[in-house]
């Protein structure tokens, strides 16, 4: 008995030894890529779930959570295993090694000899529109860009320009560390750069994604805080707000909004030195503060900043022009910000991002949230008019609306969204919704060269049908107009004529079911088909996305990214296929579209307006 | 009542009580309803789980106390214990029960304030019976 009990005394004093020891083992982190490292103020999303469950669960499902990942076989496609792509000359080929992904290359045609080193994939960013991944580089926690993109709907591998509205031909749009010097500054929460020597960083994050402590602030003091029951409990029941938090829903509009605008926002440095401290402490705004401190809002026009506005257009001339419309409205996605800064609401001190959207829902099923984080993390209480609604009440009663819309009470033209924050920006290979609340004009065509919002829906009207209206419903003086602009669908003008952002921004609007609901759709065919051999990839991926909308394109398949002679071929066989197949034989196509009655195009204005199409350069910087 | 009868009529009206919520908790896992199972609920649902959970173990213990006091020789438990048994018994699972009527995130109500005051009652209750069942000769 006494050796039984000997023995199991042994054998437990055995185990907590092993127990204890294991405790003191750490696993190194990884050396070749940025890691998790929390600072004092910060404690990380994990600290934050045993009081907040609720909360946790609805950033947990949104894409703010995934827009950096470390690279896993959980984030990363399967069919990243065994890629096998050349562009610009160079073979990438991508294996998988157990848990992890490694991507060689090669001059295209070379041998297997020629292969360099495996890089690991180690990071990637976005997780439901597009993923760009990260490489190690061999230089400390340097990261560089692996150069195809993943289109996620698509479940298509893409060489990364082609997911930019880019000029074509040749053109990197990231240069070899620009995760550590650029996309850390928004797509982490907390990220410090951490130059080490040239080309060289030691980046840290405090986590990886935008989590709780983005928008809260640093969560350690009000975590030791409110270990004391007493104190939560005395706030419950006050209903007082915690001072050792930041909580954006109980700031006025401004401060609220700039906690989104930290990131959602065009911004820069307010000088060359103020980006020293950053890259090694991180921001040092916290949710709350009415500036960004060492950063400032970029609004292309306003009294503020006139040197630094000066200094950045001296370095940089085009910095405006790919931001920003010539009246100053931002054109490209994840800015927000500025795009509400610039709305009327916003002077009222109330408006902010929060008056439309919602970053924790009340309902956390899963439906629910999987619903709210894929539509766009709309306040799922309000349908989109009733979110105008709260602060134009007038509207609320019927005839008001109709009076004021002039638009079917239950159509799309009476929905406030449509009119006010019409598809005016560009990013993600698709027209978004612009946010700066604006209304409608002619003028913005003509003078900018922005559609309006009526002739993004109506694409068969002329700028002229569109001006009547305006000045008859409002008041509006319509400027003056080509002879064009009275006879031809301003939507077709757009198309053939316009700019690369003007061709997608409309070539996208054709894929619109209330646009095609409000402008018919059988005119469309040929339009999207020729676009299919647009200069632009983004322009031909909104094109070829749009044709799939139209009866008898449902799921049609296309390669956006293949060569010119081979797009060549397939906008042929496409426009076959809609001539023999889909078009309404019966014809009566309508004149403004610049079709023949049969459905041709109109050669001699179809090319006129080709000879005229807008080439330059475009470039936007999402 | 003596106080084995008290034990034993409280632990099985008791048992019948906790079984019978245990049903409801089921049937509201049955219904889904978000009110129990959703995730900003887990507050409610740990304290109703907890509730369910003593009060049945502790309507055992009294079940158990009153054989005991029945069929066990020399065995006496005061009046002061046994009160405090059965008071402990219901207020411990009552505070878990009207902490998770209404939370707060992730802390439960007020009503879980009962809960270190049962614990308490429930300590001195059980502690002076096996004090008692050491006299036992």
């Amino acid at each position: 008995m006494t050796r039984v009990l000997l023995v199991g005394l042994a054998w437990a004093a055995v185990m907590i030894g092993i127990t204890v020891l294991s405790a003191r083992w750490q696993i190194e982190p990884p050396k070749n890529r940025p890691i998790k490292s929390l600072t004092p103020e910060y404690a990380s999303s994990d600290s934050c779930r045993s009081c907040h469950p609720g909360n946790y669960a609805s950033w947990h499902a949104s894409f703010h959570r995934t827009m950096t990942q470390v690279a896993s076989v959980d984030n990363i496609p399967p069919s990243m295993n065994g890629l096998d792509m050349t562009y610009q000359g160079v073979e990438y080929r991508v294996e998988r090694k157990g848990p992890a992904y490694f991507a060689r290359s090669r001059p295209a045609g070379g041998t297997d000899a020629d292969f360099g080193q495996p890089q690991e994939i180690v990071l990637l960013t976005g997780s439901h529109n597009l993923q760009l991944y990260w490489m190690e580089s061999g230089k400390a926690r340097t990261l560089a860009n692996f150069p195809f993109a993943y289109v996620v709907a698509e479940k298509k591998w893409a060489p990364m320009e082609q997911t930019f509205l880019v000029e074509p031909g040749p053109k990197q749009v990231y240069g070899s560390d620009d995760w550590n010097t650029a996309c850390y500054n928004c797509h982490v929460t907390q990220g410090r750069s951490r130059f080490v020597s040239a080309g060289k960083y030691d980046s840290q994050v405090s986590e990886f994604g935008i989590s709780c402590e983005a928008c809260h602030s640093g969560g350690r003091e009000h975590i030791e805080q409110n270990r004391n029951p007493l104190r939560r409990f005395a706030l419950h029941w006050s209903g007082r707000p915690d001072q050792t938090i930041a909580n954006p829903s109980r700031m006025d509009g401004p401060a609220s909004s700039l906690v989104c605008g930290q990131c959602h926002s065009i911004w820069a440095f307010k000088n060359p030195e103020a980006e020293i401290p950053w890259s090694y402490t991180g921001a040092q705004y916290r949710p709350g503060k009415r500036e960004l401190d060492s950063r400032w809002v970029v609004q292309p026009q306003g009294l503020d900043h006139p040197q630094q506005r000066a200094a950045l257009m001296k370095e940089d001339p085009d910095f405006m022009s790919q931001r920003f419309w010539g009246d100053g409205m931002v054109r490209v996605t994840g800015r927000e910000l500025n795009a509400t800064m610039a709305s009327p609401c916003y002077k009222g001190g109330k408006f902010s991002c929060l008056s439309c959207h919602e970053m924790h829902p009340a309902k956390t099923d899963a439906a629910t949230l999987t619903a709210w984080a894929t539509q766009g993390m709309m306040k799922t209480e309000l349908t989109s008019d009733q979110t105008c609604l709260q602060c134009h009440p007038k509207f609320q009663a019927a005839a008001a609306l109709t009076a004021h819309t002039h638009h079917k009470i239950d159509s799309s033209g009476s929905n406030c969204y449509n009119c006010h924050l019409p598809h005016t920006t560009y990013g993600l290979l698709r027209a978004i919704r612009s946010h700066q609340v604006s209304s409608p004009t002619v003028r913005e065509s003509v003078e900018l060269g922005r559609p309006n919002a009526c002739n993004l829906c109506h694409l068969d009207q002329s700028l002229a049908w569109t001006a009547e209206k305006m000045t008859e419903w409002y008041k509006q003086k319509s400027p003056a107009l080509s002879p064009d602009d009275h006879t031809l669908s301003a939507g077709v003008q757009w198309l053939l004529r316009g700019d690369a952002e003007q061709r997608l921004l409309v070539a996208w609007s054709m894929g619109w079911a209330p646009a095609q609901s409000a402008s018919g759709h059988d005119w469309l065919y040929p339009y999207l088909v020729f676009e299919l051999n647009d200069p632009y990839a983004a322009v031909r991926f909104a094109a070829w996305k749009s044709l799939q909308t139209l009866p008898g394109f449902s799921g049609y398949e296309f390669d956006y990214t293949m060569d010119d002679a081979r797009q060549k071929e397939a906008l042929a066989r496409a426009y076959q296929k809609w001539w023999f197949e889909v078009r309404d034989k019966n014809g009566g196509y309508r004149a403004q579209t610049m079709l023949e009655p049969a459905g041709l195009f109109q050669q001699e204005l179809f090319d006129r307006m080709l000879d005229h199409r807008n080439h330059r350069k475009v470039y936007l910087a999402e | 009542m003596n106080p084995s009868d008290r034990h034993l009529r409280f632990g099985w009206w008791s048992l019948f009580a906790f079984l019978a919520l245990g049903v409801v908790l089921e049937t509201l896992h049955g219904f889904k309803l978000g009110w129990y199972l959703d995730v900003d609920q887990e507050m409610r649902r740990l304290m109703f789980t907890l509730a369910h959970a003593h009060g049945t173990l502790l309507a055992l213990v009294n079940i158990a106390a009153g054989l005991t006091l029945r069929t066990v020789k020399g065995f006496e438990l005061e009046k002061k214990a046994s009160l405090a048994l059965l008071w402990g018994s219901v207020l411990l699972p009552a505070g878990f029960f009207l902490g998770g009527l209404v939370i707060h995130d992730g802390d439960p109500g007020i009503g879980v304030l009962l809960v270190p005051v049962g614990a308490l009652l429930l300590l001195y209750g059980v502690g002076t019976a096996a004090r008692a069942m050491g006299k036992v000769k």
